[in-house]
C-alpha cells in the first residue's frame, strides 16, 4: 500500500509499505501518478520506503515510470537500510529528511524532531539533521546518527551518536542501556558488558570533555 | 502442488543450516511429504556429505542451469525415504556462476512436483545467500544462543524483510541447558526478545548430531536422539501441527520463557 501525507512544508510524503512486493510498487505508484496527477505536477515528494533495500532496477523503474511522467520533484529519498543510503548517496540522491522553512527560520539546518515507531536491526541506519526519538530498540548493529539529541524508548544495544556535527551540548536517553559504545559530538563514552549501568535507564552527556553516564532519575 | 518454498540460513557459519536443512528434509519427508533440499553453497558444497549421498551425484545445480542436463537429472533420490530428494552443487564453482533470476527458475520448476523445497543458503549476506533466498517465499533463521550469532541473525532478518519473505521464523540450536541456567549463555528469551520474529524450534545440543553428519545419515530418518526430536517438532511445527514447545530453559535472564512462549504462539 502506498500512503500519501501533506507535510508541514506542503510537502508531500509518499509512504510505501515495506510488506508490498517490489515487482508492484512501480504499477501501484503508476496508479497514484494518473490519479493524481494535477496535484502532483511540480510538487515536492518525500518518498518514504522504510527499511527497503533500494536496487538499481527498483530505482530505475520509480524513476521512468513515477518521477520523470508526474514531472514532481524528489526531495528525499528515505530508507533505513544503510546499504541503500550509501548507494543513494554516491549517486547524489538526497536521503536525509529535508529540513523545512518554517523550521530553518528558528534554528538554521534543523530539522523537526523524527520520531520512529519501529526497532532497527542490525545494518539499519538512521541520519537526521535533528533530535531523533526511537520507539523501539536499536539493536546491536544498527546506527542512530544524530544533530541533535537522541532517545530511544527501548534496548540500546547499537550505536549512537548525537551531536553527530560536533555539538557536545546534546544528549543521548536511553530506557535500557545495552551498547558498549555512545558517540557524543567529538566524543566517545565506552562501557564495559555488565557496568553497573547496564539495562538501567541513563542519560549520557558530555561534561568538561569527558562523557559522562548516569541513570535516570538521578541518584540524590 | 502448493508447495512450501524455504530458504535455511544464518547470516554466521557453522550454526548449523547445513544439519537443519537435512534433517527437516529428512523428517518431512518420513511425514509423508515429497521434499526436495537443494544446495545453494556453490563452491562448498556439504549437504550431500550430511545427507549420506555424496557418492551417487553424476549431475549438479550448476549442470542444469548451464543446460548440460536436465533439473530432473540433477535430483538424487534418497534409498530410505521413499520421498526424499537432493539436488547437490558443483564444488568446482563460484557464487557468481548462479544468479537470482536462474534459482527463481529453479525453484518455479519445483515447485510443481514437491510439497517442500528447502534451499541451504551459505553464510554471509552477499550474492550466495541473495541467490539462495531469490526465489523462496518463506524463511527459517539458524542462530546459536550466542551474542555473535545473534547479530548476524538480526542483520539477515532485516534483509529478508525487506525481500518480502514471509513468514520469517527462528530456530535456536545448539541449547545447553546447564549453560542457560547458570547464566553463562543468553537464554531463548533473551534472542526471542533481541530479533522479535516467531520462534518455531529449539534444538539442544547433542553429540549425536556430530555423529550422524558423519555417518551421513540424518538424525530425523532413525534417530530418537533429543535433537532428532527437536527436528521431527520442528517439521510438524511446519506443516502446522500445533506441538508444544520442549522445556529447555526456565531460567533465562529475562523472565519466563514459557510466558513469553505462550504470548507468541497464543498457546
Amino acid at each position: 500500500m502506498i500512503k500519501i501525507k501533506g507535510t508541514a512544508d506542503s510537502m508531500m510524503r509518499c509512504i510505501i509499505s515495506e510488506g508490498m512486493p517490489a515487482e508492484e510498487l512501480p504499477a501501484a505508484l503508476g496508479d497514484i501518478r494518473l490519479r493524481g496527477q494535477r496535484i502532483l505536477r511540480g510538487a515536492e515528494v518525500i518518498l518514504d520506503f522504510g527499511a527497503r533495500k533500494l536496487d538499481e532496477r527498483l530505482v530505475s523503474r520509480i524513476l521512468t515510470d513515477f518521477v520523470w511522467p508526474s514531472e514532481v520533484r524528489v526531495v528525499a529519498w528515505i530508507t533505513y537500510d544503510a546499504e541503500s543510503q550509501d548507494n543513494m548517496k554516491r549517486a547524489g540522491f538526497s536521503t536525509s529528511e529535508p529540513v523545512p522553512a518554517t523550521a530553518r527560520a528558528k534554528l538554521p539546518g534543523t530539522a523537526p524532531s523524527l520520531v520512529l515507531e519501529r526497532s532497527l536491526r542490525s545494518g539499519q541506519r538512521v541520519e537526521h539533521s535533528g533530535d531523533v526519538i526511537i520507539d523501539g530498540h536499536v539493536n546491536d548493529g544498527a546506527e542512530v546518527l544524530s544533530t541533535g539529541n537522541i532517545t530511544v524508548l527501548g534496548r540500546l544495544n547499537g550505536l549512537v551518536h548525537a551531536g553527530c556535527e560536533g555539538d557536545e551540548g546534546t544528549i543521548v536517553i536511553a530506557r535500557s542501556m545495552e551498547a558498549l559504545q555512545v558517540r557524543i559530538g567529538g566524543r566517545i563514552g565506552s562501557l564495559e558488558r555488565g557496568a553497573q549501568w547496564w539495562g538501567k535507564m541513563v542519560t549520557v552527556r558530555v561534561d568538561d570533555g569527558s562523557v559522562l553516564i548516569d541513570y535516570w532519575p538521578a541518584l540524590k | 502442488m502448493d508447495s512450501h518454498v524455504i530458504v535455511v540460513t544464518s547470516g554466521k557459519g557453522g550454526v548449523g543450516k547445513t544439519t537443519t536443512t537435512a534433517n527437516l528434509a529428512a523428517a518431512l519427508a518420513r511425514m509423508g511429504k515429497k521434499v526436495v533440499a537443494i544446495d545453494g553453497d556453490v563452491g562448498l558444497r556439504n549437504l550431500d556429505v550430511i545427507m549420506g549421498l555424496e557418492n551417487r551425484i553424476v549431475y549438479t545445480l550448476i549442470d542444469a542451469i548451464d543446460g548440460a542436463c536436465r533439473l530432473r537429472q540433477a535430483l538424487i533420490k534418497d534409498k530410505r525415504l521413499e520421498n526424499l530428494f537432493m539436488i547437490p552443487t558443483a564444488q568446482s564453482k563460484t557464487k557468481d556462476s548462479v544468479s537470482a533470476e536462474q534459482m527463481v527458475a529453479v525453484c518455479d520448476e519445483l515447485r510443481a512436483d514437491f510439497d517442500y523445497i528447502i534451499v541451504d543458503s551459505p553464510a554471509g549476506i552477499e550474492a550466495g545467500f541473495k541467490n539462495a533466498a531469490a526465489g523462496v517465499d518463506e524463511a527459517l533463521v539458524v542462530t546459536t544462543p550466542e551474542v555473535s550469532a545473534v547479530r548476524d541473525a538480526d542483520r539477515i532478518i532485516g534483509l529478508l524483510e525487506s525481500m518480502e519473505k514471509s513468514p520469517i521464523r527462528l530456530i535456536v540450536n545448539r541449547i545447553r541447558p546447564h549453560m542457560m541456567e547458570k547464566g553463562d549463555m543468553l537464554g531463548v528469551a533473551d534472542v526471542l526478545d533481541i530479533l522479535a520474529i516467531d520462534l518455531i524450534g529449539m534444538v539442544p545440543e547433542d553429540e549425536s548430531v556430530v555423529k550422524s553428519a558423519n555417518a551421513g545419515e540424518p538424525l530425523t530418518i532413525s534417530s530418537d536422539s533429543p535433537a532428532a526430536r527437536a527436528f521431527k517438532n520442528i517439521a510438524a511445527r511446519l506443516v502446522g501441527d500445533n506441538i508444544p514447545f520442549m522445556p529447555v530453559d526456565s531460567t533465562s535472564g529475562n523472565g519466563n520463557l514459557f510466558g513469553r512462549l505462550k504470548r507468541v504462539f497464543g498457546l
